[in-house]
């Protein structure tokens, strides 16, 4: 989940009459999560899915509605204006072919909201933009720009100063050697192409979706803003466009709007959309009996707009609200703005019948019958190390089913046997008391043309007189048990067991297993000094 | 003191009492008990701390074949004085009279001037009353004797001469009384065991305590009437993430989070309509390239709801409860609260009834049966279901709210394509953390640690 850090007091200002205690009592019923709380800052885990909450500004409006300080959808005043055009040339179409845009003038900017509107980007950035690679944005000081702009495409030879960059760069160096640049240079590919926007005096504003202008940087004294920005599709661009524009005039600013015109490009609508919902689908679904106006009243406190046609509720869903897709997201609406906390939990008599799964039962009996036979239950990862697995054991590798790029050197390989493992348990206990008998039930993966998986049973019993007669014996009795058979020990080598000391388990001449004496170079390479016995069998099932 | 003593202990005491320091031989023979018993004897009362054992070695002389002659017949220099006593005497005569002895005794003699040799006479001039060796070959005589008791440098002039003396080391043992032993008032009763007394440990073999809370939750849900199901570990990238509407390009899907293996892809994963309806969902809803190679990429399943999604897809029920529990693996830096591998329920009921407030109902009693009553619900996200709550549970040893099961309702992008007509309510979680709350752990590794000590001695029954 993504965190945001702000600030009480802030957030009390923008929300307006609002105790602290209320915000965060009611925080988590707007499904955000109080991480740490420190005086008068507080980090939020907030949604994936909602990026308005990125900020304290979107925040602000999630608690407003939820408090009934403001209610009903937050809706977009865009003027119209003629001043701010792009003009898009066809040859973007190959690399990233949208732009959109929107200008905001006349707001304040301080450090704090500098950091808001960054988190903001970043948000929209690593989720909706996939890593800007779907989108990407950039915000700029509208007063270093000179109207209209191009987007259009450059060489790689091209020169501006970038962001944070006191001299210029060429887009090669940039790709090279700049964190950003390497980070996102994969995006472009080895297009020859690059996607830049230019201003009426054919300065650089920005190279999407890498980085701006060192020129357009915003501080604390910009008034005024302009907003592109960039993707591979058409709606992504406008979903995020809509998310900055609804944020940018929560924080005071009034929007303006830019043209956007030429090779497929047209300006953008940020349009509400609606959706009818069945209101006997939201009573159903919450277990409710709610009348027409209180789910109206409830959709208002999220933020949305509703309003009755016949058994039909329609809603009015503002354009940054994209994670609604449908019916169902606006259930999930009536029931935030209902509020969580006053849904009564209900128990349902259940009418079918419960049952264990028969693998269950069966390896429920097999546990019961070793600890009846004095082992004691161990349980080790599915994934382990191949030290562990093959090395300490001398065991065949070639089948080694490994997991990608895996955080922890412990956990590289699917275990393909047991055994090592439990080995391994007895190697992490020699300060205990002996004797130490274990078993373990436990998946198995098996390289095949896939990877199937096997359940099997390993013992191990380790003591200064262990022996493998001992162990045959805790074999006999639980072949016994489990397939009403006896069993055969056939001889065979093993690179783990000692020579003389190992055989083949069989039951109807069918190789089920293994059984030995661990040889003492194996017990050497785990540094054990006691004797270890130990079976492993394939269960049926 | 409340002790009881063994009948052995008794004795041993009694007799140490008369006659404070002891060796173990002289404890038989006031005792009239047997080697074995005193040696056990002696064993018990140390550990209680009674008892005194000092081991030391001993060095015992005894006399030599010469020692012996001259203990019998005087030292070779006392014949030779003896002989002189009456007057000089030819020194070929005293060759023939002492035989081999002659030589050593006129030598010594003659040295310490107690006789003088004029010619072929040998006079005396002086005859001490005792010669050195003398008093030490007397006190040895027949006996065996320690060391200590004998004079040192009297016993040196003997050591000198060959086969006087032998020297023998031996151990000993020397058992006394602690001083709390001393007030020891033994009782006449008998027959009594020493009921306060340690033991041995003995450890019952055992299922292991996280099974345990697996299998009660597995209890837990049968009696509420679900039914078990299970499901493979390794799983087609399709129903772990795809079927549940989790767009390929979603962080969530990449390497970073899920353990993918290296080189194994599914050749069938779910039926071409499954296939063409999901794919045609994303493409719809997610506006991107859905690749079905993706989709086949193999992966240890990062939750056991692709389990049940694929029962759902396969049976499409009118009615159901089904739950599922097992591994689930997640690529994440092993912590004290987080494992690579961990295990998860997941339960779904399917009605046309089922309702928001009926799965939180679920909850409670579910929560209620494991003890646990204060709990509350808050609303949340996942990509599959929609509306999507959290129970929050108070932890009362960390006194504070912690997360447990997620839950919600299959989101309709989810359940179409799959053609499930009826509403699906969802839930799941974590066992570990339940078993942490139930066992009192503060660090999740201890589960698969397989620590001998923790194993014996977690409690079975709470």
């Amino acid at each position: 989940m993504p965190v945001v850090e702000l600030s009480y007091t802030r957030l009390q200002k923008l929300v307006g009459k609002v105790t602290k205690k209320q915000i965060s009592d009611s925080l988590p019923f707007l499904g955000l999560d109080i991480e740490s709380e420190n005086k008068d800052l507080i980090r939020i885990e907030y949604s994936p899915n909602r990026p308005d909450y990125s900020t304290d500004f979107g925040i602000a409006l999630g608690l407003q509605g939820l408090l009934g300080i403001k209610t009903g959808a937050i809706k977009l005043s865009v003027k119209k204006s003629n001043k701010y055009k792009i003009s898009v040339k066809s040859e973007v179409s190959k690399i990233r072919p949208f732009v959109t845009g929107i200008v905001a003038t006349n707001g304040k900017i301080d450090d704090r909201t500098i950091k808001q509107f960054m988190t903001m980007q970043e948000d929209l950035h690593f989720r909706i933009g996939r890593k800007r690679k779907k989108s990407s944005i950039g915000i700029h000081d509208l007063d270093t720009i000179s109207f209209p702009l191009v987007y259009t495409t450059t060489n790689r030879n091209h020169k501006f100063i970038p962001l944070t960059s006191e001299k210029e760069l060429s887009i090669s160096e940039i790709l090279k050697d700049t964190d950003v640049g390497k980070d996102y240079g994969s995006i472009l590919g080895n297009s020859p192409k690059i996607p830049l926007i230019l201003d009426a005096n054919q300065k650089t504003v920005s190279f999407p979706p890498i980085i701006n202008a060192a020129i357009t940087t915003i501080t604390t004294k910009t008034k005024n803003l302009f907003v592109e920005v960039t993707g591979i599709n058409k709606e992504d661009a406008e979903d995020m466009l809509s998310v900055v524009a609804t944020i940018l005039q929560s924080a005071g600013f009034t929007l303006e709007s830019v043209q956007i015109s030429g090779a497929k490009n047209s300006s953008p609508k940020l349009a509400q959309k609606k959706i009818s919902v069945n209101s006997s689908l939201i009573n159903q679904t919450l277990g409710l009996n709610l009348n027409a106006s209180k789910i109206i009243s409830s959709l208002k406190k999220s933020r949305l707009d509703a309003s009755t046609k016949g058994k039909n509720i329609i809603c009015i869903i503002p354009a940054y609200r994209f994670d609604i897709f449908g019916s169902m997201d606006l259930v999930e609406e009536v029931a935030l703005g209902y509020g969580i906390q006053n849904l009564e939990p209900t128990l349902s008599p259940s009418q079918t019948l419960g049952q264990k799964h028969p693998i269950s039962i069966s390896l429920q009996s097999i546990s019961s019958m070793m600890t009846g036979l004095g082992y004691m239950e161990a349980l080790n990862s599915s994934l382990t190390s191949k030290r562990i697995l093959y090395d300490n054991t001398k065991r065949d590798s070639s089948k080694i089913v490994s997991v990608l790029d895996s955080k922890s050197l412990e956990h590289t390989i699917l275990r393909d046997s047991l055994f090592p493992g439990l080995i391994d348990s007895l190697a992490k206990n020699i300060h205990e008391s002996y004797p130490q008998k274990l078993f373990e039930i436990g998946t198995i993966f098996n390289k095949t043309s896939s990877v199937t998986e096997e359940t099997h049973l390993c013992a191990t019993s380790s003591h200064k007189d262990a022996n493998f007669s001992e162990m045959k014996s805790v074999l006999q009795s639980i072949i016994q048990s489990i397939f009403g058979k006896t069993c055969e020990t056939k001889t065979t080598t093993h690179p783990t067991f000692e020579n003389g000391h190992v055989a083949n388990i069989t039951v109807d001449g069918k190789v089920i297993g293994i059984i030995g004496e661990i040889s003492k170079s194996t017990k050497d390479n785990f540094k054990l000094r006691e004797l270890i016995v130990s079976f492993e069998i394939k269960l049926p099932g | 003191m409340s002790q009881v003593f063994h009948e052995i202990e008794k004795k041993i005491i009694i007799s140490l009492k008369d006659n404070p320091k002891q060796t173990p031989e002289t404890l038989e023979k006031s005792t009239k008990l047997l080697p074995d018993q005193i040696r056990r004897g002696i064993e018990w009362l140390k550990l209680k701390d009674l008892a005194i054992v000092n081991e030391s070695k001993t060095s015992i002389i005894s006399l030599g074949k010469n020692g012996i002659e001259s203990f019998q017949k005087g030292l070779p220099e006392r014949r030779l004085l003896d002989l002189l006593k009456n007057g000089s005497k030819k020194l070929s005569d005293l060759q023939k009279e002492l035989g081999p002895i002659f030589g050593p005794a006129i030598g010594l003699s003659r040295k310490n001037n107690w006789v003088e040799a004029s010619s072929d006479q040998i006079l005396l001039k002086n005859s001490p009353l005792e010669l050195p060796g003398e008093k030490t070959l007397k006190q040895i005589g027949n006996n065996k004797l320690s060391k200590d008791e004998i004079d040192k440098n009297d016993l040196s002039e003997l050591l000198k001469r060959p086969d006087f003396i032998i020297e023998d080391v031996v151990k000993t043992k020397e058992i006394s009384l602690t001083d709390s032993a001393k007030s020891i008032k033994l009782s006449e009763s008998s027959g009594e065991i020493d009921v306060e007394a340690k033991v041995p440990e003995v450890f019952a073999a055992r299922t292991h305590p996280l099974k345990d809370t697996i299998d009660e939750i597995r209890e837990i849900f049968v009696t509420l009437g679900f039914s078990e199901i299970n499901g493979n570990m390794s799983q087609s990238s399709f129903w772990n993430f795809d079927a549940l509407f989790t767009p390929q390009d979603h962080p969530a899907r990449e390497l970073q989070d899920t353990f993918y293996l290296d080189g194994i892809s599914a050749k069938k994963i779910a039926t071409p309509e499954q296939i063409r309806k999901v794919s045609e969902s994303h493409k719809k809803n997610w506006r991107y390239h859905w690749d079905i190679n993706e989709a086949r990429k193999m992966v240890l399943r990062t939750h056991t709801t692709c389990v049940t999604i694929k029962h759902l897809a396969e049976t499409k029920p009118d009615e159901a409860r089904v739950f599922s529990l097992g591994r689930v693996f997640r690529n994440e830096k092993v912590s004290y609260k987080h494992l690579v591998e961990f295990n998860q329920i997941e339960g779904v009921v399917v009605g046309k009834d089922a309702n928001l407030r009926n799965l939180m109902g679920i909850q409670r009693e579910f929560y209620k049966r494991i003890g646990i009553t204060k709990i509350k619900f808050w609303p949340t996200f996942f990509p599959y279901t929609e509306p999507s709550l959290q129970t929050m549970v108070y932890n009362e040893r960390l006194r504070k709210w912690v997360e447990l099961f997620g839950m919600g309702i299959f989101r309709p992008e989810v359940t179409k394509p799959l053609g499930i007509t009826k509403p699906v309510l969802a839930w799941g979680g974590g066992i570990e953390r339940i078993a942490m709350l139930k066992y009192g752990l503060d660090d999740v590794r201890e589960f698969y640690n397989n620590n001998l000590s923790w194993l014996r001695n977690a409690r079975k029954c709470q």
